[in-house]
């Protein structure tokens, strides 16, 4: 009995100092650790470089194609300037960004509180499933852009409007994506936990509700995507703020370094959004990236 | 109750699963009769779908059975009870949990009446037990296939149930780790004195492990034959034991049981 159990503490044993050793900061580490921030700071900084070179030297005209260096000037101007108390328009990026962003956040918080509890209950209870989810596979396959005559009817050019469109555009794939997990939780885990006595209300808690946790998030980061097309959508055609708008009065102006400025603007929003919720993926369910390696 | 009662007894018991899509029923498991006596370690051995953890799971109270009985300590199995624990082929962790959480689990869903003191005296016991000592804060995708295994017997130990059901617990693990967790799966069980019904689908396995092997048929599953197993214990660092000539001739007769069985197996029905 003894033998055995020198013989498996010997397998796994980790307290033999020349086994963790440590590399230090040599050059390679330190190429290894920033390589990819330093490769992307050259690739993007030679981008923005040969477009201005281009635009200056190939003679086109500014009114298709901005200069990178009128662009990052609008942009910087529109960021760090606002419109004056009781103005009509604003040709401010900022309030327009700001008008944007809290549509976004307001209908995401919406279709999250709709879409997770939704996802839930139809992955639950097979009942359930089979009443909704005609409806939702109805609604989630239609292109969202054709119900923005109807809600401009219903609600007319309001934020409401805007923030329905946003709702629908997002709650989808928040509850597709949450229904999906409760439905693949893994059954062996679900097994596990009867035989050790879990009833009903604590599988749901203990086993169904963390196993779809990083489905629900990736969920939320689709629904970012697809909330950021219904905001630019629903500002689009129906609004008189927003960066949507803006991007269509900057375009009717003439002012295409504005549009340039508003498009790169959303761009980074967007890959900000995502990148937390990736950074947010990772954070609560580590176990799950290393699972798909 | 004396000690020469059975702990489990299987009665005329038949499985049976719908197949809904079929529209047809198909047998399981058919006709068992079994009694299995306290502290005895029995393996089941077969051939592939032959209803091996349909019988374990009817044990267990996870699988509802179609006719016949099975009692535990006398008791009607109607459902998962505390007196009976499971150790999974794929280890069946929380992957969201740690190594100590994931063995304090059925703790969570029981209640044993046992203090938090005593539950963390339980989960230091089980974990020394394993030798998982210093992996209490590590997350099952950071360990070994064997490792995670043995998470998953100390979870099993943790509420001192009186049988541990297993299911081709190694079955997954690379053959030098299996050795080394069969030893300790002996080791544990005879410190325990529990009860043990265990599947297999390796013959040394069942021999170096089982007091009786069962050697089940294909579909539907019947008991083919009853082998007892009488070396001394422990078996599994006992050279004598693999190189005896009762051991080849042991592992040839269950050989050629289970061998025309997996050939009905190959052959498709």
């Amino acid at each position: 009995m003894a033998a055995t159990k020198n013989k498996s503490l010997q397998q796994f044993d980790t307290d033999d100092p020349n086994r963790i050793q440590d590399i230090g900061w040599t050059f390679k580490e330190v190429w290894r650790r920033t390589r990819g921030t330093v490769v992307v700071s050259i690739n993007l900084i030679t981008f923005f470089i040969l477009w201005e070179l281009i635009v200056i030297y190939g003679d086109i005209n500014p009114l298709f194609l901005p200069k990178a260096s009128d662009m990052f000037a609008e942009l910087w101007v529109g960021l760090t300037t606002r419109a004056p108390e009781g103005a009509v328009f604003s040709g401010s990026i900022l309030d327009h960004f700001l008008h944007s962003f809290n549509n976004l956040m307001f209908g995401l918080a919406i279709a999250c509180l709709i879409g997770i509890p939704g996802g839930l209950l139809m992955g639950g209870n097979k009942y359930i499933e089979s009443i909704l989810s005609p409806y939702v596979w109805a609604l989630a396959s239609l292109p969202r852009i054709a119900l923005v005559p109807l809600f401009i009817l219903f609600l007319g050019f309001t934020t409401k409007m805007q923030v329905t469109i946003i709702v629908i555009s997002a709650v989808f794939p928040i509850m597709i994506n949450s229904w999906a997990g409760v439905k693949t939780t893994e059954k062996s885990l679900l097994a596990a936990a009867r035989v050790f006595g879990a009833n009903r209300v604590q599988l749901y808690v203990k086993v169904v509700l963390p196993y779809t946790l990083p489905f629900i998030i990736s969920g939320i980061q689709q629904g970012i995507g697809r909330g950021l097309i219904g905001v630019v959508i629903a500002e689009l055609f129906g609004g008189s703020n927003g960066l949507g708008y803006l991007i269509q009065r900057s375009a009717d102006t003439f002012n295409t370094a504005m549009t340039f400025a508003v498009l790169l603007l959303l761009i980074v929003m967007s890959l900000s959004l995502i990148n937390f919720t990736r950074w947010l993926e990772a954070y609560v369910a580590p176990w799950r990236n290393v699972n798909h390696i | 109750m004396t000690k020469s009662d059975p702990i489990i007894v299987a009665n005329d018991l038949t499985i049976a699963y719908e197949l809904h899509r079929e529209r047809k029923k198909l047998v399981a498991l058919q006709n068992i009769t079994l009694e299995v006596d306290p502290g005895e370690f029995v393996v089941l051995v077969g051939p592939s779908g032959c209803g091996k953890t349909s019988f374990i799971n009817a044990i267990s109270g996870l699988v509802p059975k179609a006719s016949g009985s099975v009692t535990v300590r006398g008791s009607e199995v109607t459902g998962p009870g505390p007196d009976r624990a499971m150790v999974f082929q794929d280890y069946a962790l929380l992957p969201w949990r740690t190594v100590e959480s994931n063995v304090r689990m059925p703790f969570e869903f029981q209640n044993l009446g046992l203090s938090e003191a005593e539950k963390n005296k339980r989960v230091k016991e089980c974990l020394e037990l394993v030798d998982l000592t210093g992996f209490e804060k590590s997350y099952p995708y950071e360990l070994s296939g064997g490792m995670k295994q043995r998470v998953g017997i100390a979870r099993a130990l943790i509420t001192s149930p009186d049988i541990l059901l297993a299911d081709e617990p190694f079955a997954a693990i690379d053959a030098m780790t299996r050795e080394a967790m069969q030893a300790e799966m002996e080791r544990i069980v005879m410190e325990t004195g529990q009860t043990c019904v265990f599947i297999t689908h390796s013959i040394d396995e069942a021999i170096l492990l089982g007091d009786r092997v069962i050697v089940i048929s294909y579909r539907p599953g019947k008991i083919k034959e009853i082998v007892h197993v009488n070396f001394p214990r422990p078996r599994m660092n006992n050279s004598d034991v693999k190189t005896s000539k009762e051991y080849a001739e042991l592992r040839d007769h269950i050989w050629n049981l289970v061998k025309d069985e997996a050939s009905q197996t190959n052959r498709g029905e």
